[in-house]
């Protein structure tokens, strides 16, 4: 069945199966790799994007869904390379990632989260942020998610 | 490698580590050992503090650096970048004698085409000081080259060649390594340059951030998982979900008629469906119908009985005085207890698994793997290529923590390839991740101690039960016949390293249904749990204060104790430990070394909702020589998280022949929720680099089930630790 979404601004025409996972489409049909795959149950969170704003753990979520809406993944966060995003921005500055697959989750859930909770405190986000990382990056996170709301409100003070 | 001898490059010969590396592995040492208790002691003793040889040439700096035409250098690790830093750390050391900004080094994994290889992989937190020396060499061996033949075309003295970011200057003369790199093809090798003293290190001791940060950030396409090959399908394997189970009857009519399958592979044991994408062939596994001939239905009580100290065979691995005889002697005074701790997995978050393309004499794999070389062999020989023609590129890795030193599974992808004539992308589901894995041997341990009069511990004995780490990678039982327990990994950090003066440690090993391998920290883990909770038990026991023991324990000179000594006074003093602690807070203390590193943290501890909640940990960490302070506290935080997660989360459990875990749900993690206040201190003032990836994991969970039995004065001795 033929699909079309918007895709980090740009439209996404797919010609597949309506019940497959919007994260296989993006990662092999559209070639967008920062999405991964971790547990394929909505349970660790590598594979959060944003769908019209919300985000979603994509590896449970038909492609069907995205049909005619605005999915944003982490290659379309920031306006550059050069121009990061706050979140990625405080990531940097923080050192987060050590082995760095479960980051694009991470990000992309920390950056719907501060939308909504711009000013958070460490309870906030340790209560909303529920991905799962390995490596043991938590206390870097908590860190970079505040940084992050620091540098928004300097933006857009 | 003993770092303090000079050497040229000659002394880095292939054959002399060959050679150092028979001392485990090779047949005519390892003939001997077969019955000889005390020989066995003795190795058991070397593994504890083993320098691993390192199996690359370093006589060819072509097969480490090229330079590129923007005078870049491009530095070609064979050791894997899993998240532990070690690009970062090898680009400083590198950086240090190329005399070149560390911006100037690419770092990436080398593969097997160009002849770069390392036959032991990445592993045992031994990169560090394993390349500490070499790498440094073979950059200083390169600068030297360039300069030589600067110093030929300008007709000037090489000593007059000033080297700054890669350019070259003499009087007027100037030329970029690159300029230079390229006006000749013939080279001439000098001796060994004697390399810079540490006082005038430009990076090594300063805070650098991750120089894979950016990629990382970006998520750019690095892993395994996201190579791709034109006209790639995708496959995924049918594993048994039973333990030892092998396929007996399979039917897949229903899996050939999923929209986009294309084919279904058999070949002996080996069953894939492959298809035009990953969900066509996930769809194909489920309509698989697949029965098992399950030699034997575990259930978990059976299981966890096979691990129990007095059943296996015993290797003794320490025996000092006459232990056995003192406890003996005096019952009444012998204070005795029982720890175990589960089986458990490694749960990286990128799953196992390869991508493959197999043509006519020649093949192509990515793969993350610790150990290309161990499996490249293997691989070919599946696929009918000779091993030249069979290229591996390792790509980064999604977490590995020692799971990735088997790659077997790559042969089968390689297989799949071969037989459907297309490059093949095949990567476990997180359930075959959980059911078909290498797991973390389960341990049962034994203490006892005889306690004096006044209050002296005369005597200590330590018993582990524990299946292997290493033993089942070595061919034909060797392992088991020779050197009867795997105290290189599973039986690590068995011994009792404090100074009493009578004391033993045996290992007790069993074959498992399972496959059991290496897990960071190795047997360090669960032998610092059981050995400093005991420890910690004895202080109780004896009205002491827990660090203090530690402390008196210690008593003597040997560098090791004095280290030790630094390492707790120096915790003392930064967790408060003699402070008071506020209240509705228990509050613990343990010590490990490992990888020539010591490593200890005191935690506090909450009780919330009948739950153990971490509040705050104090690691101290004398890693030597900290190349990159920055990257050691990642790794010390990491290892925390990891450590809490170890102490009162992970653990699998069998019921009726499988595994129950099949997701994460089932096998809960640290969350952010559970982030402590963490604080870490380095403590340096040594000439080299140790161990920085396990050694801080060890002391969490001991120091954990103090801080609970402070709090509750419940001694919690199982893992994971539960408070009902």
């Amino acid at each position: 069945m033929e699909i079309n979404f918007n895709i980090n601004g740009k439209t996404a025409k797919v010609d597949v199966d309506p019940a497959m996972p919007l994260l296989w489409v993006v990662r092999d049909e559209l070639n967008l790799k920062a999405t991964k795959f971790g547990c394929g149950a909505a349970l660790c969170g590598a594979c959060t994007l944003h769908i019209d704003g919300e985000a979603y753990r994509s590896c449970s979520i038909p492609v069907s869904f995205a049909a005619g809406k605005k999915v944003t993944t982490l290659e379309g966060l920031s306006e550059s390379e050069d121009k990061l995003h706050p979140i990625q921005q405080a990531w940097m500055e923080e050192n987060v990632p050590q082995c760095g697959y479960c980051q694009p989750g991470f990000m992309m859930a920390a950056a719907n989260f501060l939308e909504k909770n711009p000013n958070p405190t460490d309870d906030d986000i340790k209560t909303n942020i529920t991905n799962i990382c390995r490596c043991g990056t938590q206390p870097r996170i908590i860190k970079a998610i505040k940084r992050a709301a620091q540098l928004s409100q300097t933006l857009t003070a | 490698m003993a770092t303090e001898d000079k050497k040229t490059t000659k002394k880095f010969s292939r054959r002399k580590f060959l050679q150092r590396g028979a001392i485990i592995f090779g047949g005519t040492v390892v003939a001997v050992i077969a019955s000889k208790g005390p020989i066995r002691r003795f190795l058991a003793q070397k593994a504890e503090n083993m320098d691993f040889p390192l199996l690359v040439s370093t006589q060819e700096p072509s097969f480490w650096f090229e330079v590129l035409p923007d005078n870049t250098i491009l530095y070609k690790s064979t050791k894997l970048e899993m998240g532990q830093g070690i690009f970062t750390g090898l680009a400083m050391l590198a950086a240090e004698e190329l005399e070149v900004s560390l911006e100037q080094i690419k770092v990436v994994h080398a593969n097997t085409a160009n002849g770069v290889e390392d036959s032991l992989g990445t592993g045992g937190s031994n990169t560090t000081l394993s390349l500490f020396k070499p790498i440094r060499e073979v950059a200083a061996t390169l600068r030297e080259m360039l300069k030589a033949q600067a110093a030929k075309q300008w007709d000037v003295p090489v000593s007059s060649i000033k080297v700054e970011n890669g350019i070259m200057t003499s009087g007027t003369h100037k030329a970029t390594y690159y300029e230079i790199s390229t006006s000749t093809q013939e080279w001439e090798t000098p001796e060994t340059p004697a390399l810079k003293p540490s006082s005038t290190f430009k990076y090594v001791g300063k805070d650098v951030k991750r120089i894979d940060l950016k990629p990382k950030v970006m998520g750019k396409p690095i892993f395994g998982i996201d190579q791709t090959f034109p006209d790639m399908l995708y496959a995924v394997m049918l594993q048994s979900p039973y333990i030892g189970g092998t396929l007996k009857k399979l039917n897949t009519q229903e899996a050939t008629k999923v929209n986009g399958v294309v084919k279904i592979v058999e070949d002996n044991e080996l069953v894939a469906v492959v298809a035009k994408n990953r969900y066509a062939a996930e769809m194909g596994l489920q309509k698989i119908e697949a029965e098992w001939d399950v030699p034997k239905k575990w259930q978990q009580a059976e299981f966890e009985a096979l691990t129990t100290v007095g059943l296996g065979t015993d290797v003794r691995i320490q025996s000092e005085g006459s232990p056995e005889s003192l406890l003996e002697e005096a019952p009444d005074q012998v204070f005795k207890q029982e720890y175990r701790t589960p089986l458990a997995t490694h749960a990286h978050m990128e799953p196992h698994g390869a991508v493959a393309h197999v043509e006519k004499d020649k093949a192509t794999m990515y793969v993350g793997t610790q150990a290309s070389t161990l499996f490249r062999g293997a691989i070919a020989k599946a696929i009918e290529v000779e091993t030249e023609q069979l290229n591996i590129e390792t790509t980064y890795a999604g977490g590995s923590f020692g799971r990735r030193i088997d790659s077997k599974h790559s042969e089968k992808v390689a297989r799949i390839a071969k037989i459907v004539g297309k490059p093949v992308h095949v990567f476990n589901t997180r359930t075959q991740e959980f059911q078909n894995a290498i797991y973390r041997p389960q341990t049962h341990h034994v203490l006892a101690a005889k306690i004096g009069k006044n209050g002296t511990i005369e005597a200590i004995t330590h018993h582990q039960a524990t299946p292997d780490q290493v033993l089942g990678a070595i061919p034909a039982n060797i392992g088991y016949t020779l050197l009867g327990a795997d105290f290189v990994s599973a039986g690590h950090g068995a011994s009792i390293l404090y100074n009493i003066e009578h004391k033993s440690a045996t290992l007790w090993q069993n074959k498992q249904p399972v496959h059991t391998g290496i897990w960071r920290s190795v047997g360090m883990f669960p032998n610092t749990f059981a050995i400093e909770s005991f420890i910690n038990e004895l202080a109780h026991k004896t009205g002491k204060d827990p660090l203090k023991m530690r402390l008196e324990l210690l008593a003597g000179n040997e560098q090791i104790n004095q280290r030790y000594k630094t390492v707790l006074e120096t915790l003392a003093e930064k967790s408060g430990w003699n402070q008071p602690k506020a209240a509705g807070i228990g509050r613990g203390i343990a010590i490990g070394n490992d990888r020539k590193s010591i490593a200890a943290a005191v935690i506090e501890v909450a009780i919330v909702n009948n739950q153990i909640q971490v509040k705050k940990v104090t690691q101290v960490l004398d890693a030597g020589l900290a190349i990159n302070p920055e990257g050691i506290r990642m790794q010390v935080e990491g290892a925390t998280m990891m450590g809490i997660t170890a102490a009162l989360y992970e653990g699998l459990t069998i019921k009726d022949g499988q595994i129950t875990a099949t997701n994460f749900h089932e096998y809960p993690m640290t969350k952010l929720s559970d982030t402590p206040e963490i604080e870490v201190i380095i403590l340096e003032g040594h000439s080299e680099p140790y161990g920085v990836g396990e050694p801080p994991l060890a002391p969490v969970a001991p120091a954990i089930a103090a801080a609970v039995f402070d709090l509750t004065g419940k001694n919690l001795r199982t893992l994971p630790l539960k408070l009902s």
